[in-house]
C-alpha cells in the first residue's frame, strides 16, 4: 500500500494546470495523460477504486522522466514525483519489469556480475560492436557514442585509504557505478583534486550500486540490500563528509533512502544520518579557496543542471562557482540550463521519440552558447547529451574534471 | 456512447493517434481548474482548420456535442463535456504562423501558449499585453474564447482589445473569417468581439490575428505596506485621480501576507493589513517621475514602508511576494476556489472589507488578492471539496459576494467567465431581454445546439 501521507497528495491537486508547460514530456506530446496533472488524476482514480490499473495506465506512469519539474513548480506543493514513485512500486507485482530492465538491474545489484561484465565487456566490446548494424542505437544514443568501459574498476585502482600528510580533512568517497565502471576520469579527478587539497580520501570496500534506477522503476525490494549495505558502510562519525560525484547517487543517499524507508514503515534514522553527511563534490569543494592553486585553462564552458542535482538536492550555484573560479574559463549560461536533458535513466530507450525531441532542444541551447565544453555532474545527462551532440566536437565533462585539468 | 459510425469518420479525419477514447484519456479530460468533472466520450486533437471543419460536419450530421478546449486551466468548467460527446482539444495546433513587424500584428494557431508567444515577441521588442495568471499554460484560443484579462488590464486592457481578426469554424463546418489586419475596421457587425468571450458556444477559433505594441522601454515596481487597508484603497483612488495609469496595481490582504510568511518567509510584517504592488512603465524619464510621484502618494496616505525598485532585477525581487501568493495560499487547504467578482474601482476597499466580513460570518477561509486598479477581486476560497457541510458554507459565502458586487454595480465575473460555476447567477445581472437576445444569437450560429452544450445560457434557462 502507498503510504497514507503520499496518498493524501491526490486530494491536494487543484488542477490549475501550472505543471503542464514546464513538463518536458507534456510539451512534446501535448495530451493530458502525459502531464503531471493527468497522472495525479489517474492515480487518484486508481486509489479510489474507480480505475483498474490497466496496461495503458502503467504505460502513462512510465511516460515520465521523474525530473521533478512538476514538484518544483506546483503551487500547492504536491510531491508529484513521490506519488509517481510510490505508484510505480505498487504496480510492480502486477506488471513486473521488462526484460531489458531486469537484466540491467540484476547486473547492478550483483557485486560479482558487474566485475565479470566489466572484463568481458572491455575485452569483447569493440569486436561485438563491429558486428552490430552500423548506425545502430540504444534509444537515442548511437553505439559509437558509448564510452569504453574502464580498463579496471576505479575502486581496484586505488587503495581503500588514500593517505595525505597532515590531512586538512577526511572524507568517504561513494564512487557510484558510472564512475567505477565507465567514467574513471571523473573518479581520478575527484581523488586528484582532494589529494591536492590535502584531504584524506577513504573508498570503503564493499560499497555497492546505490540502487536508485531500480527504486525509480518501482522494484524497491530488489535493491533493499544495496541500500542497507551502503548505509552500514557510510554511517560513520569519523569523517567530514560523504562525497559523491554522481547526481543520482547523491539524490539516493541524501533523501531517497530515507523516503523509501519511511514509506515502508521502517526507521529512516540511519538514512537521515548518512544523508546529512552527503555532499556533492561541487558542494565540498566550495569549502576551499581554490583560487590560488588553479592554473589557467582556456575554454568556453557552459553548464547543464542535472535534475537529480538541481531539484532533488537543491544544488545550483556550487558547480557554476567552481567553473567560474578556473582562470581562463569563459563561462556562458545556456538557455534553459535547468530543463531536463531528456535522458531520465531508462526513459530514453523506452521513449526514444519523446526523448529525442527534448534532447534536441537541449543540444540546440548548448550549441547556441558557442561553448567548447558542456559540464554536468551526472553520468546519465552526460551520456544523453554526448550521445545526441552529433558530429559536433563539443566535449562533455564533469565539472571536477575541468578543475583537475587546472590543478596539475 | 458515440455513434460508432461517427467515431470511424472522426478517426479517418485525424488518424487513430489523435483520437483518444481509452478510459484513462477520458478521465484526464474530465476536469479543468474548476471543481466539477464530466466524462467526455472521446477526445480529438485537430491540427488544421480543414480537420476542424470536417469534424464539425460529422458532428452536425450526427448531432454530437462538441466542446472546445485549450490547456484546461479555466476556472468555470467551460471546457468540460457537460453533455458528453467530444472534447476538441487544440493543444496540438500550436504554431505561431506570422509575426509581422512592419504592420505590428501576429497570426497564431489556437493552441499556442500565451507566455511562449510573448517570449517570441520579446525577442523582437514587441509586446502582447494580456497576462492572465495562467499565461504560462493557457492557450491563445482559450484566451480568445474566454476574453482573458490579467494584471495588466488596468493599463492595457484585455484580450478583446488586441484582436484584429479571427478565422472561425461554425458548428455546420463552414469556415469564416472575421475582421482583418487593420486596427481600424468598421465593415459590418464586429463578429470578432462577439466570438471573443463567447465561451465556445458560438464557433471554434482556428486562426487568431492580434495587434502588437512596441515593448515598453522601462518598468519600475513599487511595494507599499499599509497598517490599514483603507489607506491602501485611498492610495489606489489617488493614483487614478492624479491621471497616472499604472501598468499593474495589485493588492494583497492580511491573510495573503500571513500565508506568504508561513511558507516563504519573505520578512513581511504580520500586523500589516494590505500590500500594494504597483508597476509603472514607459520611457525611462516618465517612469522615474511617475514612480517618485506614486511613492509620495503612498507615503502621504499612510504606508508604513515604501520601496521603489531601481532596476529590472529589483523589479523581480519585489514581485516575488505577489508571484508566490497563489501557491502560498493554495497549499493551506486541499481545495482552492478562485472567485473573481468585480466592482467599480472606487468600491474596492469596501468590497474587500465586505468579503472579509462574509468570510468570518460564514466561517469560510478566504484570502483576498485583487487587481486593484480595475476593481477585479480575487478572493481565494480555501476548503476541502470532500467536506460537504463546509462546501455548503462556501457556496453561501460566494452567493453573498456576488450579491454585494451586484448591489454596487459590479459584475459576476471580471475575467474568469461564467461557465457552469456562475451560470445560476446570470439572471441577477442580465435582464430577460438581454438573455433572450443572447439565446437568439446562439441559435443563429448553432441551431442544433451542439457546440459546448450545458453552458451558461442553457443553465440559466
Amino acid at each position: 500500500m502507498i503510504a497514507k501521507e503520499i496518498q493524501e497528495e491526490v486530494h491536494n491537486c487543484i488542477k490549475c494546470g501550472l505543471c503542464l508547460t514546464p513538463c518536458p514530456v507534456y510539451k512534446q506530446l501535448c495530451f493530458e495523460g502525459a502531464s503531471p496533472r493527468g497522472k495525479v488524476q489517474l492515480i487518484k482514480n486508481v486509489l479510489e477504486g474507480k480505475l483498474e490499473p490497466s496496461e495503458n495506465f502503467h504505460r502513462l506512469l512510465f511516460t515520465c522522466l521523474l525530473c521533478e519539474t512538476c514538484t518544483a513548480n506546483c503551487p500547492s506543493g504536491l510531491k508529484v514525483d513521490r506519488l509517481m514513485k510510490a505508484m510505480r512500486a505498487e504496480l510492480l507485482e502486477k506488471f513486473g519489469l521488462p526484460w531489458q530492465k531486469k537484466m540491467l538491474f540484476n547486473l547492478l545489484v550483483s557485486d560479482r556480475l558487474l566485475p565479470f561484465f566489466l572484463f568481458w565487456g572491455r575485452t569483447l566490446g569493440p569486436s561485438l560492436l563491429s558486428l552490430m548494424p552500423k548506425g545502430g542505437k540504444i534509444g537515442t544514443i548511437p553505439y559509437s557514442k558509448f564510452p569504453r568501459l574502464n580498463r579496471k574498476a576505479l575502486r581496484d585502482q586505488y587503495p581503500e585509504i588514500i593517505p595525505v600528510p597532515n590531512p586538512e580533512g577526511r572524507v568517504l568517497y561513494f564512487t557510484g557505478c558510472a564512475t567505477n565502471y565507465l567514467f574513471e576520469g571523473v573518479g581520478r579527478a575527484v581523488i586528484h583534486v582532494l589529494q591536492r587539497l590535502g584531504v584524506e580520501v577513504i573508498i570503503p570496500r564493499g560499497q555497492v550500486c546505490c540502487g536508485l534506477p531500480i527504486f525509480l522503476a518501482g522494484a524497491r525490494k530488489m535493491a533493499l540490500k544495496n541500500m542497507r549495505k551502503n548505509l552500514e558502510l557510510f554511517n560513520r562519525d569519523d569523517v567530514d563528509a560523504v562525497i559523491v560525484d554522481c547526481a543520482t547517487c547523491g539524490a539516493a543517499l541524501k533523501k531517497e533512502y530515507a523516503h523509501i524507508l519511511e514509506e515502508m514503515g521502517e526507521s529512516p534514522e540511519a538514512a537521515k544520518a548518512v544523508g546529512r553527511k552527503v555532499l556533492d563534490i561541487s558542494q565540498y569543494l566550495a569549502r576551499f579557496d581554490l583560487g590560488k592553486l588553479l592554473r589557467p585553462v582556456a575554454a568556453r564552458v557552459t553548464y547543464h543542471d542535472p535534475c537529480h542535482l538541481l531539484r532533488s538536492q537543491g544544488v545550483k550555484e556550487e558547480p557554476r562557482h567552481l567553473l567560474r573560479r578556473i582562470p581562463g574559463v569563459q563561462f556562458v549560461e545556456m538557455a534553459g540550463a535547468d530543463v531536463c536533458c531528456g535522458g531520465g535513466g531508462t526513459f530514453q530507450w523506452e521513449h526514444p521519440d519523446v526523448a529525442s525531441g527534448i534532447t534536441g532542444k537541449k543540444v540546440q541551447s548548448i550549441k547556441e552558447t558557442g561553448a567548447g565544453i558542456v559540464a554536468s555532474g551526472c553520468p546519465g545527462c552526460r551520456l544523453q547529451i554526448c550521445g545526441n551532440l552529433g558530429e559536433d566536437s563539443i566535449e562533455t565533462l564533469h565539472p571536477v574534471e575541468l578543475v583537475a585539468r587546472a590543478l596539475p | 456512447m458515440l455513434n460508432p459510425d461517427a467515431l470511424k469518420k472522426f478517426s479517418s479525419i485525424v488518424g487513430p493517434g489523435r483520437l483518444k477514447t481509452s478510459k484513462e484519456d477520458l478521465l484526464t479530460y474530465a476536469y479543468d481548474a474548476y471543481v466539477q468533472e464530466f466524462l467526455p466520450d472521446a477526445v480529438l486533437f485537430p491540427k488544421s482548420p480543414e480537420e476542424v471543419s470536417q469534424i464539425m460536419k460529422v458532428a452536425s450530421a450526427h448531432k454530437i456535442p462538441i466542446t472546445p478546449r485549450g490547456a484546461g486551466s479555466g476556472l468555470g468548467g467551460c471546457a468540460l463535456a457537460k453533455k458528453g460527446g467530444v472534447i476538441l482539444c487544440f493543444t496540438m495546433m500550436n504554431r505561431i504562423l506570422e509575426i509581422n513587424t512592419a504592420n505590428r500584428y501576429a497570426v497564431v494557431e489556437p493552441g499556442v501558449v500565451i507566455s511562449e508567444f510573448q517570449k517570441e515577441l520579446e525577442k523582437l521588442n514587441l509586446f502582447y499585453p494580456p497576462d492572465p495568471g495562467s499565461a504560462t499554460v493557457a492557450t491563445m484560443g482559450g484566451a480568445v474564447l474566454m476574453n482573458a484579462g490579467g494584471m495588466r488590464g488596468v493599463k492595457y486592457g484585455v484580450t478583446r482589445d488586441y484582436l484584429l481578426g479571427l478565422e472561425i469554424v461554425l458548428p455546420s463546418g463552414e469556415v469564416m473569417k472575421t475582421g482583418g489586419l487593420t486596427t481600424k475596421d468598421v465593415t459590418g457587425y464586429d463578429l470578432t468581439r462577439l466570438i471573443c468571450g463567447s465561451e465556445g458556444t458560438l464557433a471554434l477559433v482556428t486562426r487568431i490575428t492580434v495587434r502588437l505594441l512596441p515593448k515598453p522601454k522601462s518598468r519600475r515596481t513599487l511595494q507599499a505596506i499599509y497598517n490599514r487597508i483603507d489607506d491602501a484603497g485611498n492610495t489606489v483612488a489617488k493614483i487614478i485621480e492624479a491621471g497616472i495609469i499604472p501598468a499593474t496595481l495589485e493588492l494583497m490582504d492580511k491573510s495573503i501576507i500571513k500565508a506568504l510568511e508561513d511558507s516563504a518567509h519573505l520578512g513581511l510584517p504580520l500586523d500589516a493589513e494590505a500590500i500594494l504592488l504597483i508597476d509603472v512603465d514607459g520611457d525611462l524619464e516618465t517612469v522615474e517621475k511617475q514612480a517618485a510621484l506614486v511613492a509620495d502618494f503612498c507615503k502621504s496616505l499612510g504606508a508604513r514602508d515604501v520601496r521603489v525598485s531601481q532596476s529590472e532585477k529589483e523589479n523581480e525581487q519585489l514581485w516575488v511576494a505577489r508571484r508566490s501568493a497563489f501557491g502560498a495560499v493554495a497549499r493551506m487547504r486541499p481545495t482552492c476556489v478562485i472567485e473573481d467578482a468585480t466592482v467599480p474601482v472606487s468600491y474596492l476597499t469596501s468590497a474587500i472589507k465586505k468579503v472579509i466580513e462574509i468570510s468570518e460570518r460564514n466561517r469560510v477561509q478566504i484570502a483576498v488578492l485583487a487587481h486593484a486598479g480595475d476593481g477585479n477581486l480575487h478572493p481565494l476560497v480555501l476548503c476541502d471539496q470532500r467536506d460537504q457541510e463546509e462546501m455548503k458554507r462556501v457556496e453561501k459565502a460566494m452567493d453573498e459576494i456576488v450579491d454585494y458586487a451586484m448591489s454596487v454595480g459590479g459584475t459576476l465575473s471580471g475575467e474568469h467567465g461564467i461557465g457552469i460555476a456562475k451560470a445560476k447567477y446570470l439572471p441577477k445581472q442580465l435582464s430577460g431581454t438581454s438573455l433572450a437576445m443572447m439565446r437568439a444569437i446562439k441559435k443563429t450560429f448553432d441551431p442544433q445546439g451542439i457546440l459546448n452544450p450545458g453552458s451558461f445560457l442553457e443553465y440559466a434557462a
